[in-house]
């Protein structure tokens, strides 16, 4: 059977996990692979926690849902606590380590766990609107599911009219992909 | 004015919704009548950005009780309407859709199915089947079509008007909320290339002429005053469609007609069962099978009875509390087949559980 890479994304609605999910898939799609993205939401206009599904694979793909994710990214306490049951001893398990309150909740049968200093990075070295496009890059680096270059051909896509006003916003983009690639290749 | 927004063969990533909206476009609809509901409304949004380059219209009323009738007025009109809607959405629509069974109007009506009862969940479920199938005050002489993948919304929405103009009966698209929402790819095309000839729509009022002079009146009823003459128009009815049920039955199987063990699912719940039954063969265990009815509504109801006759036990997977078992059970009735469930109201299943499943009954 051909191997399906399943990724969680979960935060707070806003945070941005579905854009940066729907440019994983995107990218994933362009490069020929199968792709199904998924968003998750409750009847809540603002606020609640936001997951997205996303599986890559080379042939096409079942049920959208999956029970164990090969990566699962939590980006606020509630969604540590939300995405714990997505775990399981292949998983790895990514989560911002600014978030507070959250050590007895973190998942225990996890293959690995890495606390990435996203938000901080974010704030100080880039923008805070960039959280989102760095965590995307820690999620190519560690799954390996498209390219770097794919992602940013896909990011052009999306953000390309936006890009075409305010170059420098390329390059944010750019270089928070790369940093948030950086940040798990140091752990 | 454009005159298509899909010429050759088109790979797409987008939302099932929007694929709907393509689709129907293709289909060469005219109008659709609507009122928003989660997780349809996409289908509206993106209808009303290319309905108009494309000579269309739109009409939002101002609930579903009228979207439905207005889709019934459209048909009456000669055009090609439908509309879609969801959960609470299509408890409403049962009133309209059960007056175009009694008067053979062929709509078209998408559902995307949401958690119930009532409000419940924005999300997904399988819960739609019974109301879908059989709603409204009727006997369910309807055609529902339970797609699995964004392939099938665009196939099967093209498919589904033909259906409705050729056979006379409200038509259905059955999808729900995972389908709705998720991205993936599929292939549009224009059907006139693949050779799929588009069913004109004729009006049914307001035909040119003068009613009993160059042309017979169009008489629509749906209103009876005698017992008797209702029974002669319902068993008609009754009769006029038992007689299409060969032409319209649809399902997909994978090694079912040999199996020991056959997993039963619809929509997008068979995709985990297909998976779930290729990954076993592929293990090596020989006698499982997998069977998706595609019409819920006629359902394949002798090639069901086969499988439970030979097979000795059916596993049915269904996101809802036993409606899909419900029809099966009527289906394969008198047979002593062993039934095995995995039933999860407005929840997904993987194909990790049908196979957890598999291994536990087998």
């Amino acid at each position: 059977m051909a191997k399906v890479v399943k990724i969680a994304l979960a935060g707070e609605g806003g945070q941005g996990v579905q854009s940066v999910a729907e440019i994983i898939a995107e990218a994933a799609n362009e490069e020929g692979k199968e792709a199904i993205y998924i968003p998750n939401f409750g009847v809540e206009q603002r606020g609640g926690v936001s997951i997205a599904f996303i599986q890559i694979s080379d042939e096409p793909i079942g049920s959208p849902k999956f029970e164990k994710g090969d990566i699962v990214v939590a980006l606020s306490d509630r969604a540590v606590r939300r995405t714990r049951q997505y775990v399981g001893e292949n998983t790895v398990f990514v989560y911002d380590s600014s978030i507070e309150g959250i050590e007895k909740d973190l998942p225990t049968n996890a293959k690995k766990i890495l606390a990435i200093p996203a938000l901080e990075v974010s704030k100080k070295e880039l923008h805070p609107r960039v959280f989102n496009v760095l965590i995307m890059g820690a999620v190519l680096e560690a799954t390996g599911v498209v390219t770097i270059e794919q992602a940013k051909k896909a990011i052009e896509k999306k953000l390309g009219y936006k890009f075409e006003k305010d170059p420098s916003l390329r390059e944010l983009n750019y270089k928070a992909i790369d940093r948030g690639a950086s940040l798990v290749r140091e752990q | 004015m454009a005159n298509k927004p899909i010429t050759g063969e088109q790979r797409v990533f987008m939302t099932g919704n929007e694929v709907i909206a393509y689709a129907a476009v293709m289909a060469e609809a005219d109008i659709m009548y609507g009122y928003p509901i989660t997780p349809q409304n996409e289908i509206m949004h993106y209808w009303t950005r290319l309905a108009p380059k494309y000579g269309k219209k739109f009409l939002q009323t101002e609930d579903e009780l009228s979207a439905g009738f207005t889709t019934i007025g459209g048909v009456l009109a000669g055009r090609k309407a439908f509309t879609a809607t969801a959960g609470p959405g299509n408890t409403l629509m049962q009133e309209p859709m059960s007056m175009a069974e009694m008067m053979r109007i062929p709509t078209l009506l998408i559902v995307q199915q949401r958690g119930g009862p009532s409000t419940a969940t924005v999300i997904y479920s399988q819960q739609e089947v019974t109301m879908t199938t059989y709603g409204g005050n009727g006997e369910g002489f309807r055609i529902v079509y339970s797609t699995s993948s964004h392939q099938d919304l665009y196939d099967y929405v093209i498919k589904g008007f033909n259906t409705a103009w050729k056979y006379r009966f409200p038509t259905f698209i059955l999808g729900d909320g995972y389908q709705a929402k998720m991205r993936e790819a599929c292939v549009m095309y224009d059907p006139a290339e693949r050779g799929i000839e588009l069913v004109k729509p004729t009006p049914y009022m307001g035909a040119p002429g003068t009613p009993g002079v160059d042309r017979k009146p169009s008489h629509m009823r749906n209103t009876y005053n005698t017992e008797e003459e209702l029974y002669e128009v319902v068993m008609n009815l009754a009769k006029a469609y038992e007689a299409i049920i060969p032409e319209v039955v649809e399902f997909e199987e994978l090694n079912a007609f040999e199996a020991d063990t056959v997993i039963i699912a619809h929509g997008v719940v068979s995709r985990a069962a297909k998976g779930a039954v290729k990954e076993l063969l592929a293990e090596g265990e020989k006698k499982v099978g997998y069977f998706r009815p595609i019409t819920l509504r006629p359902l394949a109801v002798n090639e069901l009875r086969e499988i439970a006759q030979r097979a000795k036990k059916l596993i049915i997977a269904e996101s809802s509390y036993g409606q899909l078992l419900k029809q099966i059970k009527e289906a394969i009735y008198g047979t002593d087949v062993e039934i095995h469930t995995i039933l999860k109201p407005g929840v997904g299943i993987t194909q990790e559980e049908i196979v957890a499943k598999y291994h536990e009954v087998k």
